[in-house]
């Protein structure tokens, strides 16, 4: 030592043990130390060393999953911060919030982090689950990685919905009460859910367990405190640690061509993403407040009560269906069937590139048609919009009462309205649902094979049509000869008109029967139900043809897939589109219910 | 070191002589069991068994945890005041303390609980139209509680009502009834004569 007076002090530090065991090797950009910087290093030794270049290409990941990762960090970190302020107790929870927003030295920025970090979680998360769909990431060797990322997404959500319930609001209290009430009518184990078992009560129900009690209130807040701070981010934690570690095992979707280091080339990507969305959050987290509506009030709902943007499918979903279907039944099988995609989607090609698009003519319109896996991604894809209109419906165009009101529209609290709901008597509605559903049913090789030795070789193709047309006749003069010729059941308790018709042609929410109705006083009934008439038989028609032209695709299907994955495929599209057929029959025609059976809290 | 099955001792001459007392299909029964499960695989299959039962048990017995056996919660009947001071029609006095509506009508009182039955919002009272409508899915309810629009499966609920000693209404928002024809009889409805 003595003879290197001015030998650097940082060599010498570099040589101490000390420095050794933290940095364990030295930093100049060798071959050797890129290596090094991942598998010597805790957090980012779950990356391969090397990977290829395409893999890690912006455009095909956006980096979405880390990114999600990331806001999970960020939703951590400012949680236990936001901790040491908050207690949970419905006397004290909405003041201390105030506290950390308007007292507490940076609590609204942290506050205001954490509740958009949460945002942007659930945007960014679904932008994943889609962009994993279109790369087709999801496909064998991936599938059971895919399921654990719907668990993850669901987690999102749950952690989502017991977080706001915090600040005990009034956002928070009637989202929970809405919720709770969900769980109440779940089947066999709500009080008022259909097919109650008989021992449950509403001291014993499925809500009662949610919610600590028959009524919310500090147990319901210590309860959603310890799902939101503990139970769900610990479940989160280890599912989210196989997550990622089943992303290392399987290996990237997209294994061609040159391989580079990934310290420096994806790590710096990692970086730099983090830093983006970061500088995205504190400047949103800066200029926008955390919304904190009035303290929770048990007696009064605000007008119109809105759940959080990311709830507002299933609150619009939940105007349509019954509770139990729309808070229970759908739900669950929106998230089976999201599972289920890898194991019933056994078309293998499509991985590791983003859906390619070709052109399809369609009489003068060229359509973009995804071609390697048009099924798949068109159903995925239509799925994936539908629950955004629904947002988007529940965001901008409803109003006070729930109401319709176009965007821009200025919202009236004493808007006179006219709103009347009517049921399909059940056995024309069971008629209409069978029918739709019976359009899925195939034609199996060997029928066709039986029906073509009988019949001659045109039979199997007009078996299909009398039976496509025959269903959608059976659909078109359930919905429409019902409501025609039914008795109104209201009157005239509830309601001044006689019919079903009139009823409906005077009200102001089913535009198709107002139409109907006009129609029929303006031109008399003679030519107006002749007029009816022939637009019920098109309308048989046009959902036959659709069924008709359906139907060697769904042949098709039915050979390649086997029956056992054919009727989860065509039951669960079948449901989906049903979705959105009841959407239409709510909003176009004014009907409530195809099927009631009220002694069993039974309705679809 | 590894013996597939260990042979039972030899039975000795003498029990072998009595053996005629124990009847033989038991004696088959007893070999039947052995050949399908020796004793090794018994025990260890049984004490796994017993394992995860024990633990699957447990976690499941916690479920039961979850359901408190003592609540704290306000009680749901309170005192609205003398019969006499409510106007005709749908009084909102109590809505926003008690979340009731009091309704007097020709032949007497009965008593709204302000609750949705669709998912338990509070709905408002337009008196101009004649509807209670809901803020949160839109269900519209008629004067006498019945769903007239929206996704509400069933009639508003209506509340005991009756005449406590003092002269003041007594209301009990834990007994409900919401069927027509129940709901305008007995406890759920006071007539005047009563009042």
């Amino acid at each position: 030592m003595a003879d290197q007076p001015n030998a650097s002090l940082m060599q010498t530090v570099k040589k101490t043990k000390l420095w050794k065991s933290i940095f364990r090797h030295d930093f100049t950009d060798t071959p050797r130390t890129r290596l090094q910087r991942i598998f010597g290093n805790v957090f980012l030794h779950l990356h391969p060393v090397r990977t290829a270049k395409d893999a890690i290409r912006v455009t095909y990941t956006w980096g979405l999953g880390g990114l999600s990762f990331l806001l999970f960090l960020i939703l951590v970190v400012t949680g236990i911060l936001l901790m040491f302020y908050y207690r949970p107790a419905s006397s004290l929870a909405y003041q201390d919030i105030k506290d950390l927003t308007f007292v507490v030295t940076l609590g609204g920025l942290l506050r205001n982090m954490h509740r958009w970090g949460a945002h942007l979680m659930v945007v960014v998360v679904i932008l994943h689950m889609v962009r994993v769909f279109l790369t087709g990431a999801y496909k064998p060797p991936r599938e059971y990685n895919w399921v654990i990322g719907v668990l993850l997404l669901v987690m999102t959500l749950f952690l989502s919905y017991t977080g706001y319930l915090l600040p005990w609001d009034q956002l928070a209290l009637w989202a929970v009460t809405v919720g709770a009430q969900m769980a109440a009518n779940s089947p066999l184990l709500g009080n008022e859910g259909p097919f109650r078992l008989p021992f449950i009560t509403t001291s014993n129900d499925a809500r009662f367990g949610l919610i600590g009690g028959t009524v919310i209130g500090d147990a319901t807040l210590i309860r959603f405190y310890v799902l939101h701070c503990m139970a769900v981010p610990f479940l989160f934690t280890i599912f989210l640690c196989v997550h990622l570690w089943r992303v290392r095992k399987d290996s990237f979707s997209k294994q061609t061509g040159e391989k580079v280091d990934v310290w420096p080339h994806l790590v710096s990507r990692e970086f730099l993403a983090s830093l983006l969305v970061m500088v995205i959050l504190f400047v949103w987290s800066m200029v926008m407040q955390a919304p904190l509506e009035a303290e929770a009030n048990l007696n009064v709902t605000p007008n119109p009560s809105k759940a959080p943007w990311y709830f507002l499918g299933l609150q619009e979903l939940l105007v349509y269906f019954d509770p139990w279907i729309a808070g229970v039944v759908l739900p669950t099988l929106i998230v089976v069937g999201l599972m289920a995609i890898p194991y019933i989607d056994i078309n293998p090609k499509g991985v590791g590139s983003w859906a390619k698009m070709g052109k399809k003519k369609l009489g003068p319109f060229s359509l973009p048609y995804p071609e390697e896996r048009p099924f798949a991604v068109s159903v995925f894809m239509l799925g994936t919009i539908m629950w955004f209109v629904l947002i988007f419906i529940g965001v901008y165009c409803r109003g006070p009462n729930w109401e319709w009101y176009w965007p821009g529209e200025v919202w009236s609290y004493r808007r006179l309205t006219k709103l009347t709901l009517v049921n399909i008597p059940n056995l024309w509605g069971g008629l209409l649902l069978a029918s739709y559903f019976l359009l899925g049913s195939p034609i199996p090789q060997q029928v066709k094979m039986v029906l073509a030795q009988k019949g001659g070789p045109k039979a199997p193709g007009l078996a299909s049509a009398a039976l496509h047309v025959g269903l959608g006749m059976a659909i078109s003069v359930a919905l429409f000869v019902s409501l025609l010729i039914s008795k109104n059941p209201g009157y005239p308790a509830l309601s001044r008109y006689p019919t079903l018709f009139e009823a409906l042609g005077r009200s102001t929410n089913a535009p198709v029967m107002s139409a109907l109705y006009g129609l029929v006083q303006s031109v008399g009934p003679g030519v107006g139900y002749t007029a009816i008439g022939l637009m019920i038989v098109l309308v048989g028609l046009g959902l036959g043809g659709l069924g008709v032209a359906f139907g060697t695709f769904k042949d098709r299907m039915y050979e390649t897939l086997g029956p056992v994955k054919y009727a989860i495929v065509i039951g669960l599209l079948l449901m989906m589109m049903g979705v959105l057929g009841k959407i239409a029959l709510r909003l176009l025609f004014g009907v409530k219910y195809l099927i009631s059976l009220p002694m069993f809290n039974l309705n679809i | 070191m590894d013996q597939p099955a260990p042979t039972p001792p030899p039975v000795p001459a003498a029990a072998s002589a009595s053996s005629s007392a124990v009847p033989s299909f038991q004696r088959d029964l007893w070999r039947w069991c052995e050949e399908q499960m020796g004793r090794r695989e018994f025990l260890l299959k049984g004490g796994w068994a017993f394992f995860w039962l024990f633990l699957g048990g447990w976690l499941l017995s916690n479920l039961r945890f979850l359901f408190p056996n003592v609540l704290y919660e306000p009680t749901l009947a309170f005192k609205a005041g003398k019969p006499e001071d409510y106007p005709m029609g749908i009084s909102e006095k109590w809505k926003k303390t008690q979340r009731a509506w009091v309704v007097r009508t020709d032949q007497g009182f009965y008593c709204f609980w302000a609750r949705c039955t669709h998912l338990g919002c509070t709905p408002n009272w337009f008196e101009a139209e004649g509807r209670f409508k809901c803020p949160c899915h839109g269900s519209n309810f008629n004067k006498s509680g019945d769903v007239i629009a929206g996704p509400a499966p069933k009639p508003l609920w209506r509340c005991a009502v009756q005449l406590a000693d003092d002269g003041q209404l007594l209301i009990d928002k834990a007994r409900l009834e919401n069927r027509p024809g129940p709901r305008e009889q007995g406890e759920f409805f006071l007539p005047y004569q009563n009042a």
